[in-house]
């Protein structure tokens, strides 16, 4: 075989998808430090359908599960602990259930045949301005 | 007319392809019992059938290639998946099959195959990622292009390696000698 298996370029190449890639995800670890499970109460579990807003429930420390259902399927999540699973689902892939527990804002959870989509959302900055308002 | 030549050509190149293709669908199939998601990011692959259409572009020209990408995506969709998991994997498959086309155009001998199927690997997520996010309707999606983004670089370089060692291999064989690229 000629040549060296890694050229300069690719070393290139390579080192830049790796750092712009840690770009992203670093800082996701140092924010979610800050903002611990104290700031459950401004978070809430969004699911949508076929992108439209479809149920909002509250991010609980407490089990519950909620079942959607549609003419395509079923899906079923549990919200406990601060975070959010997809536990069954009859999708054709079941791609769904490998995406775990789910704790961050802006994570999450997506079943493509049934294109639902489960995700947190963080109220916490919208309601800091109805205080200032108040205040 | 063609001549005899350009006709012995013409079938080595379709013989080619269709052994390609059928490779590529039987590594497909592999790849599609490795539980890749379960402990990585759903949707997360492997990328085994990339190691023949490298191959494929290595050897042969683009439209061929692109010959290659379309049959292996119908193919593997019609004995995996539905018609919507058909779009997703063409969607990815075309803009990897670009990129790495591209790539091997403009980049000379900068990049080696290792780097374009990086490249190629990572194109593939982007263009999944970006079907997936039209169907849901939200880019929210993209949250998860930055791991997936390093299990591309990962699994990129195993795939080069492997294409590295089947050209090799390959450019031995007399009915690959015709097809020998004086590039890489």
């Amino acid at each position: 075989m000629k040549g060296k298996p890694l050229k300069k370029g690719d070393v290139i190449l390579i080192g830049i998808v790796l750092i712009a890639a840690l770009a992203f995800i670093v800082p996701r670890y140092f924010f979610d430090k800050d903002s611990e499970k104290n700031h459950i109460e401004n978070r809430v579990v969004q699911i949508e359908i076929d992108g439209k807003p479809y149920k909002t429930l509250p991010l609980t420390l407490e089990e519950q599960t909620y079942t959607v259902k549609t003419d395509k399927g079923f899906n079923e999540i549990r919200i406990h602990d601060g975070g959010v699973e997809m536990i069954d689902a009859d999708c054709p892939d079941r791609l769904c259930l490998g995406f775990g527990f789910v704790t961050r804002p802006g994570q999450q959870i997506v079943c493509l045949p049934h294109r639902v989509a489960v995700f947190i959302e963080d109220h916490s900055g919208q309601e800091d301005e109805v205080d200032d308002v108040v205040g | 007319m063609t001549s005899l030549a350009e006709e012995s050509l013409l079938l080595k190149k379709t013989v080619i392809l269709a052994i390609f293709s059928a490779v590529a669908v039987v590594l497909s199939l592999v790849e599609s019992m490795i539980p890749l998601g379960s402990f990585m990011v759903p949707g997360a692959k492997l990328g085994l059938a990339n190691i023949m259409i490298l191959t494929c572009l290595y050897f042969l020209n683009g439209r061929d290639t692109f010959l290659l990408v379309m049959l292996k995506t119908l193919l593997s969709a019609m004995i995996l998946g539905t018609f919507s998991m058909f779009l997703f994997s063409l969607f990815g498959a075309m803009l990897s099959f670009v990129v790495m086309y591209g790539l091997m155009k403009i980049s000379g001998k900068r990049l080696s195959l290792i780097g374009i199927s990086v490249a190629g690997g990572i194109a593939h997520n982007i263009g999944q990622l970006a079907a997936a996010g039209i169907v849901i309707d939200s880019l929210n999606i993209f949250y998860y292009l930055p791991v997936l983004m390093i299990a591309g670089v990962a699994t990129g370089i195993v795939v080069g390696i492997a294409v590295r060692y089947l050209t090799n291999a390959l450019g031995h064989m007399k009915m690959f000698a015709a097809f020998k690229p004086d590039l890489y």
